[in-house]
C-alpha cells in the first residue's frame, strides 16, 4: 500500500532567509508579512499585515525586515531533497513549500512507522527545520491532513474520507471562487462536500476541482515527478551565533561530512575531493579545499583529513556559516580493507599517506623505488608516487652497497696523501668499478669501502676523470 | 596501602620486578607481539626473545654510521610480507633502494616523510605510530631536547598500534629519563648496549654475530684491515 508522508514547510521562507534566529525577523512579500518568527508572533504580528503595522508593533525593538527570496527557498528545498532521499527514493518537491515522500515501501527498513517519524523529526531538527507532517494513501490528502491537529495528521487507522472531514475548505485557496460558492451554500468543511453525490459536486464545481477530490481520495492515479539527485552535492550550516575558535567548527563539519558521504552511499558515487566554504560575519568567503589521493566515501576519513586542515586554519573573521560543496562525483568502486589482512590494519593504505599529505605538504612525503641504472644515483629513485614498472623480486649476491645514499656525492679532503671525513678514512675493500651513461656525461668511477676513526663504514670513490675523491653513502 | 603509591603502582608505565611483564592491574606492558630481531645474540637478551611490537624503541648513537639500520634488516625484511608502510620520519640521507630490493624488502612500502619543523616531525611521527597502515616506523628525532610529556605522547601512540617504532636520538638523551620500552645505545659498529628494557635485563653489551646477517657476502666486519690499496695507485683490475 501507497503511503506518502507529506512534509510542509511553513516557514520555508524564514528559515531560508534567516540565519541567526535571534531577535526580530519578519519576511515580507509586496510589503505584507508573509512570515514572521517567535519574537515577532509574540509581539502580535500576523500574516498579512502592512509594513506600518509591523513597525508600530516592534516599537523600539531592531527588525529585521527581509524581502522574500523565492530562489533561495527553491534552493533549500532541493537541498532537503538530498537529505530525504536518505529516507525513501521515492519523492518530489510539491507546492512550493512541501517534499512528498513515499514511506510506505521503506517501512520495513526503518522496522515501523514510528521509528521512521523519530528518524524524519529528529533529521529536521538538526538541520533547524520545522514541518508539520501528513500522512495519507495520497500526496494530495497528505498535504491536506498536513493542516489538521499533530494527532489526526499521522493516524492512518481511521478511513480518509472520516480523516479529511474536519478540515476547512478554505484550504483550497486554487479553488478560491468554488470554495466562495461553497461557502455560500452553507458547506464549510470537507465532510459536507464528500457527503454530496460527485456527479452534482462536478456540475456545480467544475472538473478541475472534481478531479482534484478525486485524486486525493485516490480514486484516480496522481502523476508526480520523481525526485532525481543531482550530480554533484552541496550543503550549508548556519550556527546562528558568531564562531570564533576552529574547535567549534567540528560538529557542523562533522554533520555535513555525515550528510555528504550519505548521499555518496545513496547514490553509490565517490569522491576524490571536497570543498569547504567558510562564511564570515562580514559575508567574506574563506574556501578550503580537501583532497584525497583515493576516492572514498567514508565520512570520518574525511573529518579526519579535514581536521587536519582546519587545525592549522587562522580564522580572520567570525564564522557564521559552513558550506560543503563536492563537485566532482564518479561512481567508483569500493575499495576495502583485507578482512583476512594480517594483523589490524584498520583502513585503507591511503589514509596515512592523505593525513601526512594534508598537513605537510604534497613534496614532504615521496616515495622510493630502484630503478634498472648501473651509477647509484640513477637506480634510486624518489617521487610522489611508487614508480611504474619498477624491477620486481629480490636480487642477490650483489656487491655491497650501502643503506643511505647521500643525495650528491661530497668531495673528500685530502691531507698527505690520506683521505679524510670527518677524521681519518681508511679504504679497507675495494675497488669496484662503476662506468656508464658515456653517451651523455661519462663517469668513470672505483667505489671503495672505507673505514672511519669511529668505526664506521662509508662509501667512497673515486673519480678516474676529474682524479678526485668523493663520499657517496654511509653502511648502516 | 599508601594511596599515593597504589597510585603510581597502577600506572601503565610502571614496572615491578616481581612480575615481569605485567603490571599490577594485570595488563600486559605490551602486546604480546615480538618480532625476532634475527640475530640470536641480541634476541638470546631480549625480553619475549625480539623486538617489542607497539611500544616505542629508542637507540641512540651519534651519527648514523654504526650499523644502526643494519640491526633493523632483518625485521624489515620480515615486516615487508605483511604490505604496509615502512616510515622513514625525517631520515638523515635517501635509503638506497637497490640495497632494500636486494634484501628483500618491497620498496613500495617506504615512505620518506620530510617535516619543516619539531612540532610537524613530533606530528607526523605521532601519526604514523598510532596508524594501523604501517607495520615499521622509523623517526630521526635527532639531538633535539624533548620533553618526558612528548616522548610519552610518542609511546601512547606506539602502544594503541602494531608497528615496529624506533626512535633515533642523540647519545646526549642517555642521561636522561625515557617511557620507552626499550632503549639501545650504540657505541662502536654493530656492538649493542642495552640501556633499559622494561621487564628484562639491563646494561648489556651485545655484538651482533658475523654469520648471520647474509650469509653469501663477505661481510664488512670481515673485510681485510688496513688499506686495500694505496688510493695513489690505480686498481689493476676491476669487477664492475
Amino acid at each position: 500500500m501507497k503511503l506518502w508522508l507529506c512534509l510542509r514547510f511553513e516557514r520555508l521562507p524564514l528559515e531560508s532567509l534567516d540565519r541567526a534566529g535571534t531577535g526580530l525577523v519578519v519576511v515580507l512579500e509586496r510589503q505584507r508579512v508573509l512570515c514572521a518568527n517567535d519574537r515577532a508572533a509574540e509581539l502580535g504580528i500576523r500574516p498579512g499585515m502592512g509594513v506600518a503595522t509591523v513597525r508600530a508593533l516592534a516599537a523600539e525593538e531592531p527588525c529585521q525586515l527581509l524581502e522574500r527570496d523565492r530562489e533561495a527557498e527553491a534552493r533549500t528545498l532541493q537541498r532537503l531533497c538530498c537529505w530525504a532521499y536518505g529516507v525513501t527514493p521515492t519523492l518530489f518537491s510539491y507546492r512550493e513549500d512541501c517534499l512528498q515522500l513515499e514511506v510506505g515501501g521503506c517501512l520495513a527498513l526503518f522496522r515501523g512507522l514510528d521509528p521512521l517519524l523519530r528518524e524524519v523529526a529528529s533529521g529536521l531538527t538538526g538541520r533547524g527545520f520545522e514541518a508539520r507532517m501528513g500522512l495519507a494513501p495520497t500526496p494530495a490528502a497528505a498535504w491536506l491532513l498536513s493542516h489538521a491537529d499533530s494527532g489526526a495528521a499521522l493516524d492512518c487507522g481511521a478511513a480518509l474520507e472520516e480523516r479529511l472531514a474536519p478540515l476547512p475548505l478554505a484550504l483550497l485557496a486554487d479553488f478560491s471562487d468554488t470554495v466562495d460558492a461553497l461557502r455560500r451554500a452553507g458547506l464549510h468543511c470537507f465532510g459536507d462536500i464528500l457527503a454530496l453525490p460527485p456527479t452534482a459536486l462536478a456540475r456545480r464545481c467544475g472538473a478541475a476541482f472534481r478531479d482534484f477530490l478525486q485524486r486525493a481520495l485516490g480514486r484516480h492515479e496522481e502523476p508526480s515527478a520523481d525526485f532525481q539527485p543531482p550530480p554533484t552535492f552541496s550543503d550549508e550550516y548556519w550556527f546562528g551565533y558568531e564562531v570564533r575558535a576552529n574547535e567549534e567548527l567540528y560538529p557542523a563539519l562533522q554533520m555535513l561530512l555525515q550528510s555528504l558521504c550519505g548521499f555518496l552511499r545513496n547514490t553509490q558515487l565517490q569522491t576524490g575531493e571536497i570543498h569547504w566554504q567558510l562564511v564570515g560575519m562580514d559575508h567574506s568567503l574563506r574556501e578550503v579545499t580537501v583532497r584525497s589521493s583515493s576516492r572514498h566515501s567514508d565520512w570520518q576519513n574525511w573529518y579526519q583529513l579535514t581536521r587536519v586542515r582546519f587545525e592549522r586554519l587562522a580564522l580572520a573573521s567570525s564564522v557564521e556559516g559552513v558550506a560543503l560543496a563536492c563537485r566532482e562525483l564518479v561512481s567508483g568502486e569500493l575499495e576495502n580493507i583485507d578482512l583476512f589482512a594480517p594483523r589490524k590494519q584498520r583502513e585503507p593504505l591511503a589514509g596515512l599517506l592523505d593525513r601526512l599529505r594534508n598537513r605537510l605538504g604534497l613534496q614532504a612525503v615521496l616515495a622510493i623505488g630502484c630503478r634498472d641504472e648501473h651509477l647509484p644515483e640513477l637506480a634510486l629513485y624518489t617521487g610522489y608516487d611508487r614508480p611504474a614498472g619498477s624491477p620486481a623480486g629480490a636480487v642477490a649476491g650483489e656487491a655491497q652497497r650501502p643503506f643511505w645514499l647521500m643525495p650528491e656525492p661530497q668531495p673528500l679532503g685530502e691531507r698527505n696523501g690520506q683521505l679524510r671525513w670527518q677524521g681519518r678514512l681508511d679504504l679497507v675493500y675495494g675497488p669496484e668499478r662503476i662506468e656508464d651513461n658515456w653517451w651523455r656525461e661519462p663517469a668513470c668511477r672505483d667505489y671503495y669501502i672505507a673505514r672511519g676513526q669511529a668505526g664506521q663504514y662509508y662509501w667512497v670513490f673515486r673519480d678516474r676523470r676529474a682524479r678526485r675523491w668523493f663520499i657517496h653513502g654511509i653502511f648502516a | 596501602m599508601n594511596e599515593a603509591l597504589q597510585q603510581i603502582i597502577n600506572r601503565r608505565d610502571t614496572w615491578r620486578g616481581d612480575l615481569p611483564g605485567l603490571a599490577a592491574n594485570g595488563e600486559r606492558h605490551w602486546h604480546e607481539d615480538t618480532l625476532p630481531t634475527g640475530y640470536s645474540t641480541l634476541d638470546a637478551q631480549l625480553q619475549h626473545g625480539g623486538w617489542p611490537l607497539g611500544s616505542s624503541i629508542e637507540l641512540l648513537s651519534d651519527g648514523c654510521g654504526l650499523g644502526s639500520m643494519g640491526l633493523f634488516l632483518p625485521a624489515m625484511e620480515k615486516l615487508s610480507a605483511e604490505g604496509r608502510w615502512q616510515v622513514f620520519i625525517a631520515p638523515p640521507f635517501t635509503p638506497y633502494a637497490p640495497l632494500l630490493r636486494a634484501r628483500g624488502i618491497d620498496t613500495g612500502q617506504v615512505l620518506l616523510v620530510h617535516p619543516k619543523n619539531r612540532e610537524d616531525l613530533l606530528w607526523a611521527t605521532e601519526q604514523a605510530l598510532r596508524s594501523s597502515t604501517c607495520s615499521a616506523v622509523f623517526s630521526w628525532l635527532g639531538a633535539g631536547d624533548y620533553r618526558y610529556a612528548e616522548l610519552r605522547k610518542l609511546q601512547l601512540a606506539a602502544a594503541s598500534g602494531d608497528s615496529l617504532g624506533v626512535l633515533f636520538r642523540a647519545s646526549d638523551a642517555a642521561a636522561n629519563h625515557a617511557p620507552a620500552g626499550l632503549r639501545l645505545q650504540m657505541r662502536a659498529y654493530r656492538q649493542v648496549h642495552i640501556l633499559k628494557q622494561r621487564g628484562g635485563n639491563q646494561h648489556l653489551d651485545v655484538s651482533l654475530p658475523a654469520d648471520e646477517d647474509i650469509p653469501d657476502q663477505p661481510q664488512l666486519w670481515e673485510l681485510p684491515a688496513g688499506p686495500a690499496r694505496s688510493p695513489q695507485v690505480q686498481p689493476a683490475f676491476s669487477f664492475a
